[in-house]
């Protein structure tokens, strides 16, 4: 449940009366009745005439030399139609987001549990599957690399190498020291993305050769040009057609999927379907970087940081994916929204045989976040100083320098955040009379007892990017068209559940006073948007919709204004209605088009940005965004089991788009943190995943997310951002865990230095 | 060739009595019994279970209910875990019922029964440990004659369910003392149990049962902890403890429990899970006796 409360909140787009549309107005999303209704199609849920099923073999090994691979039996199963492997891939056999450096199919090695080796496609799924399991491999057992502090002198798991990214950031001056020195070590476990809807996909051949994939894609042109380039096909011969999203936490797509479906319609000439088990998906697709972090902070005797020294170790997996990223947020970020004259930074991400990581929400800066606010605490302890008070001596404000060297440009409001969680009313304890009301950690399994619980109040300030950074080229396109007063957007940008298509219909209202909006399904014949990730939808997307909306406007308004001799700008549309300033002209939307279309098509490209160089120096991001977060937990001491009772929120957001939807967004946000630092963390002892299943893999269920209050949203307008406006999604993953963390410390005294929190490090007086 | 039909042929059986069951089974020998599904159905879909042809026992009302025999209850085995939730279960076998409130979330209480725990025999099985506690007996409904055996005889593999057997009763002793189910979980929310404890006082036989769940393949009885407890214990006047004494007993059961191995550390893991098994059973033990 989440309250608004405070000052320049929200709800009065909710009182105004009539169906909410345009900026600022709770308008629902167009999706929620077929959601809920269980009918709006998903991959999973899609049929062709005549299919297959697919199945893909997996590496049950997490590093091992392939010696031999033997189809021929699986390959004559009854209903077997046809079993790919390295061997039939016809064009590149390596691939990648950002590095081409992860094969289709294994061919001679496998470097971790899980991955593809072959693909068959058959008439029944269970045939398929027998199919699979009885293609003969035959390996040589490796010793997996799965210390990432190994992988730096290990041999190489990769002709690549071990070492994806080095970044040593030197900002200020080495010999800097304080009064006050504190040391940590921090870890962060592997957090699993967990969607709700495992991976699936339907591919259809086309006539001319090509190939069409029906899949839950949350970046198609990309997905798209990896496709034809592993096919050899023209990238307008592959065509992927996104279907209903179920669940997105990042790049949502395993390729290990995609690629054998698409080989395999093309191979047979049928339309071939695929839908992971739970298994596979936990094995299938990136995961959260598992991080080891030691910090030294030097401080005043004041508390004013002087130095933040750090190692920051990201274990990427076997392949590269989007490390190289994740490490940059971790460096850049790695002190955290403090303002710190001398920062210097090791920050590695090395290749081992454990399962793939790649970009999951709030990347690199989430594991550093738990890291320089686990430092923060022990600052604060070792200066007599309150939590929230050190933290206050330190914030970071607009004109800032951040480590890297960039100037901090748009608004960095962190101390009037962490001022609204600090002031704000703490929960009421439970009514001590009535112990049936009190929801004890450890559940309603009864085990929890009042006598043994502590309370604990903690803090987090967390910072995220906005937008790929390190000169990535940004950019988005789409096409508004009006027509017998309607209105219909073209855009390839993919709605994940984030709520860009609700953003869309808004943006048009607002500008063309059209209250019937449509957003298309996306595919790859239309432009380019890029991938659903980072806030980029809400800025690039977002900001390419309002000027395709304002070209329409014009072409519009253009004709009346001539005709009555004034400017465009001196007529207003609402409710379907256009009107001069003065009264005098007064038509409808319908009348004025007259039967016509008007259709007009924009792009947004925000600045560029530079890569980090070699001191980790340059001007990397686009857009900043910040949170505070004020935890209350309770903690059962002998147990070690925690309940988070309430986190209250204050965030950066520019402008409030959707208020509902960004409550949404903030809730989502703060219990996927909630997960992280309680229970999720993907174990893969020796490199092979284990308990790969919703029961294995504990997510946080309605009773353990906590009451999200929202108590301070700051409408300080990002003047770069279309409407003012910053990405709400990643800054509260990003900052949820370690204030949990800090929370749990208070309640307990104990040092809290690894995620998730483990029962023993909550204890208090363990017995011997 | 497709090998599409051949996969999809299932035979489904719907019983309205034990006896018409039994019959089912016996006349195909590869059937298997299903009652909620709530395990079955997951090791189906899994793909680790392919059953020729299911006999479903959700229309046996026989067994979907309760009834009282000499001092005791003999429940059926269909009795869902929400059904043992409710309060009038509850004011008669209370950790049972606290166990079945335990066992995750509605939608599997709604329809994971007592039976099919029972013949699961999960370590995390909820029902278990209060069974073993309260030194429950199965009827077993077969070919041949009923047969009633321990519950531990079953859980342990001693004497297993034979083919064409189904269970059809749980015969439970009424002891109208107090009694406690604690279960710690790893999360807030359902979830298996990392460790239970049921306690139950019998205060005609002036014996204090304990029996620790997910800790072993099969709910453990510290036997020893048992009687010391139940030897300090004013049976005839107010049967309260103090709480060292209380304390003293949940090292004692975690101990026997988790024991120490000769020579070695006990790995970080053991040391926490016998921490909790301890506070747990204190716990227990002192809200049974407050
Ligand atoms: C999401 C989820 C959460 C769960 N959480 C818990 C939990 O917290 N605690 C817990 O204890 N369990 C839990 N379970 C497991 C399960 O719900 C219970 O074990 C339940 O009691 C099983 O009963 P059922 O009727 O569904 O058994 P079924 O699945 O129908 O049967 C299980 C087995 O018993 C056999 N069987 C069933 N009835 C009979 C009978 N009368 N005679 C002979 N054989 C029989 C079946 O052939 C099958 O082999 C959970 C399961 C799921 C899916």
């Amino acid at each position: 449940m989440s309250v608004i409360d405070g000052p320049g909140a929200v709800a009065e787009s909710l009182a105004g009366g009539g169906t909410p549309h345009g900026i600022g107005s709770s308008l629902p999303s167009a999706d929620a009745p077929a959601k809920t209704q269980g009918t709006y199609p998903y991959a999973a849920d899609l049929w062709a005439e005549g299919l297959l099923w697919a199945a893909v073999l997996r590496s049950p090994y997490p590093h091992a030399r392939i010696v031999r691979i033997d189809t021929a039996e699986a390959a004559a199963m009854p209903g077997v139609r046809a079993v790919v492997t390295h061997e039939d891939v016809p064009g590149d056999a390596m691939h990648g987001r950002r590095v081409a450096d992860r094969p289709v199919f294994a061919k001679d090695m496998v470097r971790h549990h899980g991955e593809p080796i072959a693909a068959v496609a058959a008439d029944h799924p269970d045939t398929a599957r027998l199919a699979a399991a009885a293609i003969l491999v035959e390996y040589e057992v490796l010793e997996p690399v799965t210390d990432p502090e190994k992988a730096f002198a290990a041999e190489p798991l990769h002709p690549d190498g071990n070492l994806i990214r080095h970044i040593p950031l030197r900002f200020g001056d080495p010999d800097a020291v304080g009064e006050v020195i504190v040391e940590g070590l921090y870890r962060v476990g592997r957090q699993d993305p967990a969607p709700i809807g495992a991976e699936a996909g339907l591919a259809v051949p086309r006539p001319d050769g090509g190939v069409e994939l029906y899949v839950a894609s949350t970046d198609p042109h990309a997905d798209r040009d990896i496709a034809a380039a592993c096919f050899g096909l023209e990238a307008d011969h592959v065509k992927v057609v996104v279907t209903g999203v179920p669940g997105a936490l990042g790049d949502r797509e395993d390729s290990g999927i995609q690629l054998p479906l698409g080989l395999l319609a093309l191979r047979t000439g049928c339309p071939v379907k695929f839908v992971a088990t739970r298994e596979e998906s936990f094995l299938g697709h990136a995961h959260r970087h598992p991080t080891l972090l030691r910090y030294r902070h030097h401080a005043d005797a004041e508390g004013r940081l002087v130095k933040v020294e750090a190692q920051i170790l990201l274990d990427a997996g076997a392949y590269a994916d989007a490390s190289s990223d994740a490490l940059a947020a971790a460096v850049a970020f790695a002190a955290g929204p403090y303002v710190v004259p001398h920062v210097f930074v090791e920050g590695w991400a090395v290749r081992t045989n454990n399962p793939p990581s790649g970009h999951v929400r709030g990347e690199g800066a989430l594991q550093v976040c738990t890291a320089y606010e686990g430092q923060m605490d022990k600052l604060a302890a070792k200066l007599g100083l309150e939590p929230a008070e050190i933290r206050m001596r330190n914030v970071l404000a607009t004109g800032d320098l951040l480590p890297t060297g960039q100037t901090v440009t748009c608004p960095a409001p962190v101390g009037e955040l962490l001022k609204a969680v600090r002031d704000a009313d703490l929960p009421p304890l439970p009514d001590g009379d009535d112990e049936s009301q009190w929801l004890l950690p450890g559940g309603t399994s009864g085990a929890g007892e009042p006598g043994a619980v502590r309370r604990g109040v903690g803090y987090a300030l967390g910072m995220v990017h906005v937008l790929g950074a390190e000169g990535t080229d940004e950019v988005s396109t789409a096409t508004v068209r009006v027509h017998d007063g309607r209105a219909t957007v073209i855009c390839a940008a993919v709605e994940t559940g984030q709520g860009f298509t609700t953003l869309a219909r808004q943006i048009v209202q607002e500008v063309l006073g059209v209250e019937d909006v449509r957003v298309l399904p996306s595919d790859t014949d239309q432009p380019p948007a890029g991938p659903a990730a980072r806030g980029r939808h809400t800025w690039v997307s977002g900001g390419a919709v309002e000027r395709a909306a304002k070209m329409v406007r014009t072409q519009l308004l253009q004709p009346l204004a001539a005709k009555f001799g004034m400017s465009v700008e001196l007529l207003t549309i609402a409710d379907g209605k256009i009107t001069s300033y003065d009264g005098v002209l007064s038509t409808t939307v319908a009348e004025t088009l007259d039967g016509k279309e008007l259709w007009a098509t924009a792009q947004c490209r925000p600045h560029p940005t530079d890569r980090l160089d070699d001191t980790g120096q340059g001007d990397a991001f686009v857009g900043l965004t910040f949170c505070a977060i004020r935890a209350v937990v309770d903690v059962d001491i002998e147990l070690g089991a925690v309940r988070v009772v309430e986190l209250a929120v204050a965030q950066d957001v520019g402008r409030v788009l959707n208020p509902r939807q960004l409550a949404a967004r903030i809730e989502a946000g703060v219990t996927q943190g909630v997960g992280l630092a309680l229970m999720e963390d993907l174990r893969a002892p020796r490199g092979v995943v284990k308990r790969p299943s919703l029961t294995g893999y504990a997510l946080p269920t309605a009773l353990d997310a906590p009451d999200v209050r929202i108590v301070k949203l700051v409408e300080e307008r990002d003047v770069v951002a279309p409407f003012g406006a910053k990405a709400v999604s990643a800054v509260p993953v990003v900052t949820a865990p370690a204030a949990v963390a800090s929370a749990v410390r208070a309640a307990t005294g104990r040092p809290v230095s690894r995620l998730p929190i483990r029962p023993q490090a909550a204890i208090v007086k363990p017995q011997t | 060739m497709s090998t599409y039909a051949q996969q999809t042929a299932e035979n489904v059986t719907l019983p309205t009595s034990l006896d018409e069951a039994v019959a089912a089974l016996a006349a195909m020998p590869s059937a298997v019994p299903v009652a909620g599904g709530t395990d079955l159905m997951v090791s189906v879909n899994a793909g680790l279970l392919r059953p020729a042809a299911l006999v479903g026992l959700g229309r046996i009302a026989e067994i979907r209910g309760w009834q009282y025999a000499d001092g005791a209850a003999l429940l059926g085995a269909g009795l869902t875990h929400a059904r043992m939730g409710r309060p009038d279960f509850a004011a008669l076998i209370p950790a049972l019922a606290a166990a079945a409130r335990s066992a995750g979330p509605p939608q599997i209480r709604n329809a994971g029964t007592l039976g099919g725990n029972i013949v699961s025999a999960a370590p995390t099985g909820d029902a278990l440990p209060v069974l073993a506690a309260l030194e429950a007996s199965v009827i077993l409904a077969g070919p041949e004659a009923d047969r009633e055996i321990p519950v531990s005889h079953l859980l342990t593999g001693m004497d297993p369910l034979r083919p064409g057997e189904l269970l059809a009763f749980v015969r439970i002793p009424l002891l109208h003392a107090p009694q406690t189910f604690l279960k710690a979980t790893g999360r807030t929310g359902p979830g298996r149990a990392v460790a239970s404890v049921a306690l139950v006082v019998d205060p005609a036989r002036r014996q204090v049962r304990c029996a620790v769940g997910a800790v072993a393949q099969v709910p453990l009885r510290p036997l020893e902890a048992e009687q010391w407890v139940a030897g300090l214990i004013d049976w005839d006047g107010e049967r309260t403890l103090a709480p060292e004494a209380c304390t003293a007993f949940g090292e004692y059961v975690a101990a026997a429990c988790i024991p120490d191995q000769p020579g070695v550390e006990l790995p970080p893991a053991a040391v926490q899970l016998r921490r909790t098994v301890a506070a747990l059973s204190r716990r227990a033990l002192g809200r049974a006796l407050a």
